[in-house]
């Protein structure tokens, strides 16, 4: 619980810069994939299974391929060609069975939308009036429809060698889990169930493949989150050296984790430009999107928790399944993982015996969606302790503070896998509960209440394991890829900075933390400031990718650690033009100066002239030329951020109906960079997180068709679904990342959906309701309040 | 594809006229964005619910993806590229980079367009009513609390502005 | 998500929208606001080989009373409608009903006649028009024809329109002064189809007892429903507790709903139920 973030000079950092994105973004001159046209482009577009699991015994693209203004048609067996299978890089579990498939399927199809065949065409009109001239027959195969079907004794099977469906299961055990719940006082315990759900970027995913085989080079515009990852996985896949590769991001109109994966849509458009020998664009449309872009949340966890009768947490335990889809995505069964390594939460848990299940079913491939798992570790630890309360009539407040670890007791070890770094989580909780009552929501409460409306407070309490994190931990536990990041920091000839990323801006205002930190770092003016991301050929290498909360902490130390060294130099060379010691200038608004003799000093323009171009007289003869470091972060460990989230809701108690009427957050993400952009981050999350408890919902048939593939019924909440935010910071540094930052981009999604839940529990509380399901539809909740009025009676 | 029946469109976007050829099929979203060449104008789901690509035309708001470029044959349209004064935000912009009302910026034009029209049609919103008005535009990264932040300060702005050039006079 | 081909006429008035539809057939279809049909085209789920625009037509607008109704034409955008005073005060639940239709950016687009033809069972213009005892105006080849809102409709997305007819106009009786009128409407989301929505409209006589009642429901059965069984409940007596509740009662056990994504069958009975009870409260506190 030390600070490493030396007391520096901060104009910038820590305040609420406005973004410098936004001028761009405000006047339409933003550039997102479909806004990119090059030379000689063309349209693709894919054909998707209409069935769940079938066999395909007959294509005939002939009438598709005669269609005039159509290029190319391709099939699976055309793709083989050319591709591999598609790359799974998480293997999580021990000995599991990897269900790999190739872009478009060539036998089989185990999923409604998984890729048959492929169209290349003058424009997106006639791509897709041709992908209606495609003759598919499909000979019916059973199909596992859901988890419960999956797991039956009789199940039919998704792969015919394997025992089962199960691709593979592993116990995370810490203590002695069967002594503590033999010992305990109270256990309780319950099924949570997460329906599926999608991140949803507004921006469907799209990219435009150029392979050029005369040129020897695939030049690739995609929409994702990591674009080193992707031309590692496109060179693996097309069994091409990376350095023909090359991967532009334009701006992305969102990712949420959605666009970190790496899709069968890459390899398609790759194939059909190499086919047709012209560039190809191949997005995603909003229908399609429900069943090709990541599947996520989609977990029961059936867990239970042992207590002393003073409120001790003494043991979890549980098995969390995850239903994975008719094959694995890029991050297999990643998600599921987390939300079993995370599942204690914040609290001291000294005996855990935690099971994963990953079962395959024939739903599209599971996948990254902002939170990886750790909202459904959320929904675990503080259904179970609000359960607990209850059970022990304890305050649910207290019962969370008297578990938390002390400040003293950082580093943590949760137990399973993450050592918690540093932490004040009851001055956190009380930060939440002390703005409830200045917010006057216990009156309105209580005032409600007495006019006969079902006004509920619900409290959740969340960790945020960010900056993903040690490279070698991560490859050790499965990780098929790197945690670390590079920067490359420059001062060019007239003074100016330029600061090079891998990482991607998709929103969340990476540019202006950016410049904020290096404009800091440096002593410049922020508008001296560019940032670049967004090439493969030009910008560093960035393990991993824009996930897992690593933008801030880790490009943000890269940057720390590198414009410090940048400094040094600028002031050496100052030194010699100034005919001064360098440790006794400073650097401020752009100049360099003798520390309280402002008069004598120089400019960074002269620095830069001095590096670039006028060497002689004024670079000191043992400095290299040119103003450039370069920093490569590999942290020490994972950052852990936390907060405790508190929403005020209204329930009606006639049609199961919620409106949420106000929600506050206490947070410590340590050292924030930039609040407005920090609040941004959080409200975002949990607006997304109160759509995953409330509102969207991958709903499924018996056959596997998805219902819910239009914004008609996967509902998005809009502007009056979403209440008011109000945030309250703590910062308590990240010990072990230069400028203290810890991960903040996924707390809201963590914290929102078990909060719901909390919330409407208190408002029902005299009926005893509990939530457990979500998102929790009107009806599910009419169910819940009908069965505890029926029992209520009964008893 | 000479077999292909085509129509001509004439449209006044921002002021500039463009003509085109295109099919009737063509919504008028891909004409702003492929023939004009405006792709300030997005889409996002292209089936009406999202809001992104929504446009003034004939200085009413509509989805650009449910009109096909053939109905706006003669129309005056605004899109989001219209709305900077010169090389200055207009307000509303102003205030959406003020109060964090954007950050992917991918609904943004359809949030502008929107809130221009709601604001035009009622300069003193109360936040229920702003939070009616842009609740046809969704937007996946603000929680919207900043965006209704943004149209009510800049609806602040504007009745300042206004009575300020009424003083003046 | 791109549309089919077709080919694209634009009609003058209503006449040649008559004269194209008859030459055309079964494959044309009307193009009004747009906001329906274009998001299934959009989806490839209707594929007309025509579409007969008749944005540029100028005699099917207008909203206007005559003799004691108000005559809405059918090209009159729903947002027109909305803010029409006129029409507010002559029908008090158009304003309210249009409030929960779409978005104001769709009912910038939307027509009145348009959401009537395409008879989206869950849409509230149909439900207000059933309740209302609303009449609609059609024209064919050999002349108009008047419709009874409760005729007009015959199951989801399909009207007694015949191929070559069009509805040009459609007539509300204006409501008697000191009429009460509510919408009660439980959406998912504000702007979605209704789960249920329901109209109501109640009148009381110098004695308190209801001379006037008018219920519809919908999203309760393959078209909207008039609740007549419910309102036979109330007319005639006072309107209390256990006279509101048995309407209710009544008019959930009137209504056939089906499953769909949003609520079961039984919820939506239970809906109706829950949303007739508040709807006469409402219209009878809004007197």
């Amino acid at each position: 619980m030390t600070t490493t973030a030396e007391p520096q000079e901060t104009k910038y950092t820590g305040k609420s810069q406005q973004r410098i994105e936004d001028p761009r973004l405000l006047t339409g001159h933003g550039t997102y994939i479909d806004d990119i046209t090059v030379p000689r482009m063309i349209e693709g577009a894919v054909l998707r299974s209409p069935v769940a699991h079938a066999r395909i015994t007959r294509i005939d693209v002939s009438k598709a391929a005669e269609l005039p203004g159509v290029f190319a048609v391709i099939t699976g067996n055309d793709l083989v060609e050319f591709a591999g299978e598609q790359p799974v890089i998480w293997s999580v579990i021990p000995e599991q069975r990897i269900a790999r498939a190739h872009a478009l399927a060539t036998d089989t199809v185990r999923w409604v939308g998984q890729g048959v065949a492929a169209v290349a065409a003058v424009d997106r009109y006639v791509a897709e009036d041709a992908l209606e001239l495609i003759e598919v027959d499909y000979e019916p195969l059973p199909v596992v429809a859901d988890l419960e079907q999956a797991l039956a004794p009789d199940a039919p099977k998704l792969y015919e060698d394997w025992p089962d469906n199960i691709s593979g299961s592993m116990t995370f055990p810490a203590g002695d889990a069967d002594a503590a719940f033999a010992e305990a006082d109270v256990v309780v315990g319950a099924s949570f169930r997460h329906h599926a759900g999608y991140g949803c970027s507004i921006e469907t995913r799209g990219c435009i493949a150029n392979w050029d085989v005369f040129a020897g080079k695939l030049d690739m515009w995609l929409g994702t989150q990591a674009p080193n990852l992707a031309r590692d996985l496109l060179a693996q896949v097309l069994s091409l050296p990376v350095d023909k590769i090359r991967v532009r991001t334009p701006d992305l109109g969102g990712g949420f984790g959605l666009k970190f994966d790496f899709y069968p849509d890459e390899i398609i458009a790759a194939i059909l430009s190499r086919r047709t020998k012209r560039p190809v664009k191949l997005l995603e449309d909003r229908q399609e999107s429900f069943v090709s872009s990541s599947r996520a949340r989609d977990m029961r966890h059936d867990f239970e928790m042992a207590l002393r009768s003073d409120g001790t947490i003494i043991g979890l335990r549980g098995t969390a399944y995850a239903v994975l889809g008719g094959a694995l995505g890029t991050v297999g069964s990643g998600p599921p993982w987390a939300s079993v390594l995370a599942c204690m939460g914040p609290y001291k848990i000294p005996n855990q015996e935690l099971t994963l299940k990953a079962v395959m079913t024939n739903r599209s491939p599971y996948g990254s969606y902002r939170g990886w798992g750790m909202p459904k570790a959320n929904i675990v630890h503080e259904r179970l302790i609000e359960f607990a309360a209850r059970k022990l009539g304890m305050s649910r407040i207290d019962l969370r503070r008297m578990n938390f670890p002390t400040p003293e007791e950082f580093p943590y070890f949760s137990g399973a896998a993450f050592t918690y770094d540093s932490g004040r989580y009851a001055d956190c909780l009380d930060l939440a509960t002390s703005a409830v009552n200045e917010r006057g929501w216990n009156v309105r409460q209580r005032e409600g209440r007495e006019a006969g409306r079902s006004i509920g407070i619900g409290y959740g309490f969340h960790t945020e394991v960010g900056a993903f994190g040690p490279s070698r931990v991560l490859n050790m536990v499965g990780l098929d890829h790197s945690g670390f990041d590079e920067v490359r920091i420059r001062m060019d000839s007239t003074g100016k900075v330029t600061v090079l990323s891998g990482q991607s801006a998709m929103g969340q205002g990476t540019h202006t933390t950016y410049a904020q930190l290096a404009a800091d770092g440096l002593g410049v003016p922020i508008e001296d400031v560019t940032i670049v991301t967004g090439d493969t050929e030009s910008c560093p290498y960035t393990g991993y990718g824009t996930g897992g909360s690593r933008a801030a902490t880790l490009g943000g130390a890269a940057i720390v650690n590198a414009s410090g060294r940048l400094k040094s130099k600028i002031l050496r060379i100052g030194a010699e033009l100034l005919e001064a010691n360098p440790d006794d200038l400073e650097i401020s608004d752009g100049r360099v100066s003798v520390r309280g003799a402002a008069d004598a000093s120089v400019s960074t323009a002269d620095i830069g002239y001095s590096a670039y171009r006028m060497l002689n007289g004024r670079l000191p003869e043992s400095e290299t030329p040119t103003l450039e470091e370069i920093d490569v972060f590999d942290p020490a460990n994972m950052t852990t951020s936390y907060g405790c989230t508190a929403l005020l809701v209204e329930v009606d108690r006639q049609t199961g109906a919620v409106t949420l009427l106000d929600c506050l957050q206490a947070h410590d993400a340590g050292v924030i960079i930039n609040p407005l952009l920090a609040d941004g981050q959080l409200a975002g999350g949990l607006a997304q997180a109160f759509g995953g408890g409330l509102f969207e919902e991958f709903v499924y048939d018996e056959d596997g068709q998805i219902n819910t593939a239009s914004f008609m019924d996967y509902l998005l909440p809009s502007a009056t679904d979403i209440p008011p935010f109000h945030f309250y910071h703590q910062e308590t540094p990240a010990p072990h990342i230069p400028g203290g930052m810890k991960g903040l981009g996924e707390a809201g999604t963590i914290a929102g959906v078990s909060v719901v839940a909390s919330a409407i529990d208190d408002a029902l509380s005299d009926l005893g309701v509990a939530v457990t399901e979500f998102p929790m539809t009107p009806p599910r909740l009419l169910e819940l309040i009908r069965a505890a009025q029926s029992a209520g009676v009964t008893a | 594809m000479s077999d292909k029946h085509t129509v001509t469109v004439t449209v006044t976007v921002n002021g500039q006229v463009y003509t085109g050829d295109c099919e009737p099929r063509m919504t008028l979203a891909d004409f702003l964005r492929h023939e004009c060449g405006l792709t300030g104008t997005h889409l996002g789901c292209e089936h009406g619910v999202c809001g992104a690509c929504t446009v003034l035309l004939d200085d009413v708001a509509a989805r650009s993806c449910l009109t096909f470029a053939v109905q706006a044959d003669g129309a005056r349209i605004t899109t989001v590229e219209g709305l900077a004064e010169g090389e200055q935000l207009n307000t509303l912009q102003k205030s959406f980079q003020e109060h964090h009302g954007l950050q992917c910026g991918f609904c943004t034009s359809g949030m502008l367009m929107c809130a221009t029209e709601l604001l035009r049609e009622n300069p003193n919103p109360t936040e229920t009513e702003v939070r009616e008005g842009i609740s046809g535009v969704l937007c996946r990264c603000t929680g919207y609390d900043s965006i209704v932040k943004s149209v009510m300060a800049a609806a602040g702005d504007q009745r300042d502005a206004v009575s300020e050039a009424g003083s003046a006079r | 998500m791109k549309p089919p081909p077709f080919e694209y006429r634009s009609a003058h008035d209503s006449t040649e929208t008559v004269e194209l539809l008859t030459e055309y057939g079964d494959d044309a279809k009307i193009l009004a606001g747009g906001q329906s049909l274009v998001p299934l085209m959009n989806f490839r789920m209707a594929r007309p080989s025509v579409l007969i625009d008749i944005n540029q037509t100028q005699d099917m607008t207008g909203i206007r009373e005559d003799d004691g109704h108000l005559v809405i034409g059918a090209m009159a955008r729903q947002r027109v409608l909305e803010r029409d005073p006129t029409a507010g005060v002559a029908v008090p639940l158009l304003p309210a009903a249009l409030a929960h239709t779409g978005h104001t950016t769709n009912r910038n687009r939307g027509t009145f006649g348009g959401s009537l033809a395409h008879a989206d069972p869950a849409a509230e213009l149909p439900a207000l028009l059933v309740a209302m005892g609303g009449e609609l105006t059609v024209k064919g080849p050999s002349g108009t024809r008047i419709v009874p809102a409760e005729d007009f409709f015959l199951a989801p997305l399909t009207t007694t329109l015949a191929y070559n007819e069009i509805l040009v106009s459609a007539r509300l009786p204006r409501l008697p002064s000191g009429t009460g009128t509510a919408v009660e409407e439980l959406a998912r989301r504000h702007g979605d189809f209704a789960i249920v929505s329901v109209m109501a409209a109640v009148h009381l006589d110098s004695n308190g007892r209801a001379d006037l009642v008018r219920l519809a429901a919908g999203g309760v059965d393959s078209t909207p429903i008039r609740l007549h069984e419910a309102e036979s409940v109330l007319s005639g007596g006072t309107l209390d507790e256990t006279s509101i509740d048995a309407a209710a009662t009544a008019a959930a056990d009137a209504s056939h709903p089906v499953d769909d994504v949003h609520g079961t069958a039984s919820y939506r009975r239970d809906m109706v139920r829950v949303l007739v009870a508040r709807a006469i409260r409402s219209a009878i506190a809004n007197r």
